[in-house]
């Protein structure tokens, strides 16, 4: 049996969100809403500062909060272990987001083409005179397919209104024996993703070889995210910056 | 001898007061609409929710506080009926009905914000019902609650309506055929009069404790999220059956003495004693709920774990402090008020409204310090504290929820007497036996 597991190092994360960038342009997720996180932390006074980061996606958790509440059964474990949400029957409620002690899940409040990223006005005429009104948006069709043996569509289902997304591990790329955009985007091979029931998987190898933990093991969620250097955030760090988009 | 009868309570006739009423509440409750409209269109994003986290806002709002607010005024209609079957108190007899109407309708619109605040709400009622789990609290809410507790709500005010529906139905009027459709067939006779009794017994004995069951889901929808600050804890379900009991007497003795005023000629059918039961109760209900509000209070100032310090900086002296402190204000000035009456052994009927808009305005600050701050201020991993305001839309739709349970409550009171009929009907029985 498969079960997936990923694990960031967080010696090697140089908090470049290259991650963050790949997740937005494999998952084309709205403004603002970020599956794929990173903390930057400032500790200290200038000049003895020091910063550190924090990937964090979803934890895809064993014993996963979001999925005991969920009144309808839309947000699931897969048998490989894959935490996702089935767009189709997700009703709104948005009590997974509530129960999730990580923060990821993400409401889609409006259209979700209505909150695509606009810096410049994409039906402009001049600039649709040159994209031929193909982009952007830039739509993923993977998104809109179903996938696994459930085939129920979960890899962000095309984003509808009302419905809650967050993380799937690029359900869509795993599928097809890739690994999630994150991990693939990697600049310095932070993160590593692979099935632990395999011995000979990097990911394997990895958590045998390392020393890990795990982000709140104190609410008992068992996640499938390990990490390996630095330390548990605490409520004494400080984020450098808040993402600017907020809807 | 045949009894001349008219229609009582105001039954079937239009006052201009009425009218007005009506036309007040219908006009609140279309902009109502027309917002919830505009919502729906435009999606939830034009309230002032917001996912929490990176965004930093709360994603569940003002409907949801409402959702708690409402179910939980419902809850003390049918259980002080139920408590006034089981012991025989006959001075509650006359507000009976008018608790249970207070009941079914704060259901039926506490149950309307629950669908308002969904994202999806057609797929909400269809997937309910096609892929409901009862491992999730919500399913208390959405079976328990919106099947349960209404329809046996609804079952209690139309089984407790039957014998006046069987008089009624002998008078000429054009509201007959309802009062025979609601007699069905009921007759009112010795036999039927004791098998009504033995079913109002039974049931108001099975009701209370299968309520008190439905209701306390809504208290776990929080209390058991240990990943959420604020909301993990024991104490949420019996703390929301406390405060639900306290607006619901404080929202019932504001109803009972407009109805009362309403009535004129009939204001004497509520008496003193009424007043005097709810006053007492009402007491009770929010002692404890101050006594639970003190124990939180003392555990979270004692010993306040990590995650734990940023919200009750929140709330004691943060963004939500004058939350915090004018619901507490309101709640403990309100239990004075009861007090003072209560050790006087004298019920002044405008002391006791003032007492019972305090202790529910208070109840409603509470409701909302239970929902938002938790979203906003509550975070395990360090995101930066967020903020909540509701937007025009959620005022406006909340408005139109308070609209429809005063047009219900306004509509049922033109179609059947809202006191119940026992000394009409006793009387009739004296005249009949002449």
């Amino acid at each position: 049996m498969t079960r997936y597991a990923m694990a960031v190092d967080l010696d090697l994360c140089q908090g470049c969100r290259g991650c963050m960038v790949a997740c937005k342009v494999e998952n084309n997720t709205v403004e603002g809403n970020f599956w794929m996180y990173v903390f930057r932390f400032e500790a200290g006074t200038y000049p003895d500062t020091k910063i550190t980061f924090l990937p964090r996606p979803c934890q895809h958790c064993d014993n996963a909060p979001c999925v005991k509440v969920c009144p309808v059964g839309a947000r699931f474990k897969r048998e490989d272990g894959l935490v996702l949400t089935d767009a189709d029957r997700c009703i709104g409620c948005r009590y997974c987001e509530l129960a999730c002690p990580y923060g990821v899940n993400y409401f889609n409040w409006q259209k979700p083409e209505k909150a695509q990223y606009a810096i410049v006005d994409w039906r402009d005429e001049s600039i649709e005179s040159v994209t031929g009104g193909l982009i952007p948006p830039y739509k993923n069709p993977d998104l809109d397919e179903l996938w696994g043996d459930e085939q129920r569509r979960t890899a962000g289902g095309g984003h509808a209104k009302g419905v809650m997304e967050k993380c799937t591990f690029c359900v869509h790329r795993v599928e097809k024996g890739l690994e999630p955009a994150c991990v693939d985007s990697c600049p310095t091979n932070a993160l590593v993703f692979g099935d632990l029931d395999d011995p000979d998987t990097p990911m394997s190898r990895y958590l045998r070889e390392n020393r890990t933990w795990q982000l709140l093991e104190e609410a008992g969620t068992r996640p499938r995210v390990y990490y390996v250097g630095g330390t548990p955030p605490t409520r004494h760090q400080t984020e450098i910056e808040r993402p600017k988009a907020t809807v | 001898m045949k009894v001349e009868k008219s229609l009582p309570q105001g039954v079937g006739k239009f006052t201009p007061g009425w009218i007005v009423f009506i036309a007040v509440a219908m006009v609140v409750l279309i902009i109502g609409v027309l917002a919830y409209l505009y919502e729906a269109n435009m999606g939830l994003i034009v309230t002032g929710m917001a996912n929490i986290g990176t965004q930093g806002g709360a994603t569940w709002g003002l409907y949801v506080v409402m959702v708690e607010y409402f179910i939980g005024v419902s809850l003390a209609g049918i259980v002080l009926v139920a408590f006034a079957h089981v012991f025989d108190i006959k001075a509650l007899r006359a507000i009976s009905r008018l608790a249970l109407l207070l009941t079914t309708c704060s259901l039926m619109v506490g149950l309307l914000a629950v669908l308002i605040d969904l994202g999806t709400p057609i797929r909400g009622i269809i997937n309910m019902i096609l892929y409901v789990r009862p491992q999730s609290p919500f399913f208390g809410t959405f079976t328990l609650v919106a099947v349960g507790v209404l329809l046996s709500s609804l079952m209690y005010l139309y089984l407790d309506g039957r014998r006046d529906a069987a008089y009624l139905a002998d008078i000429d009027s054009g509201l007959r055929w309802y009062h025979r459709l609601w007699a069905a067939g009921y007759g009112d006779t010795q036999a039927e009069q004791e098998r009504h009794r033995r079913t109002m017994f039974w049931l108001s004995i099975l009701i209370v404790p299968f309520v008190i069951v439905a209701l306390s889901t809504e208290g776990l929808v929080f209390g058991i999220q240990v990943g959420r600050p604020g909301w993990f804890g024991a104490l949420q379900a019996p703390d929301f059956i406390i405060l639900a009991a306290a607006s619901g007497l404080a929202n019932l003795i504001v109803l009972t003495a407009i109805v009362r005023r309403v009535l004129k000629d009939d204001s004497t059918l509520i008496g003193p004693a009424v007043f005097k039961w709810l006053g007492g109760l009402l007491l009770a209900a929010t002692a404890a709920a101050v006594y639970l509000q003190i124990v939180e209070l003392v555990t979270m100032l004692y010993a306040t774990p990590g995650n734990e310090r940023l919200l009750a900086d929140a709330l004691l002296r943060g963004p939500y402090a004058w939350i915090f402190w004018s619901g507490l204000f309101l709640v403990v000035f309100g239990l004075t008020l009861l007090v003072t009456q209560a050790a006087r052994r004298q019920w002044s009927l405008g002391v006791l409204i003032i007492a019972s808009v305090a202790i529910s305005t208070s109840v409603v600050a509470e409701r909302y310090l239970t929902v938002i701050p938790s979203q906003t201020h509550g975070m395990m991993l360090p995101y930066e504290p967020g903020s909540y305001f509701p937007t025009w839309v959620e005022f406006a739709v909340v408005a139109g929820m308070f609209a429809l349970g005063a047009l219900l409550i306004g509509l049922f009171m033109k179609v059947f007497p809202i006191i119940p009929l026992d000394g009409k009907r006793a009387e009739q029985e004296v005249l009949v036996d002449a």
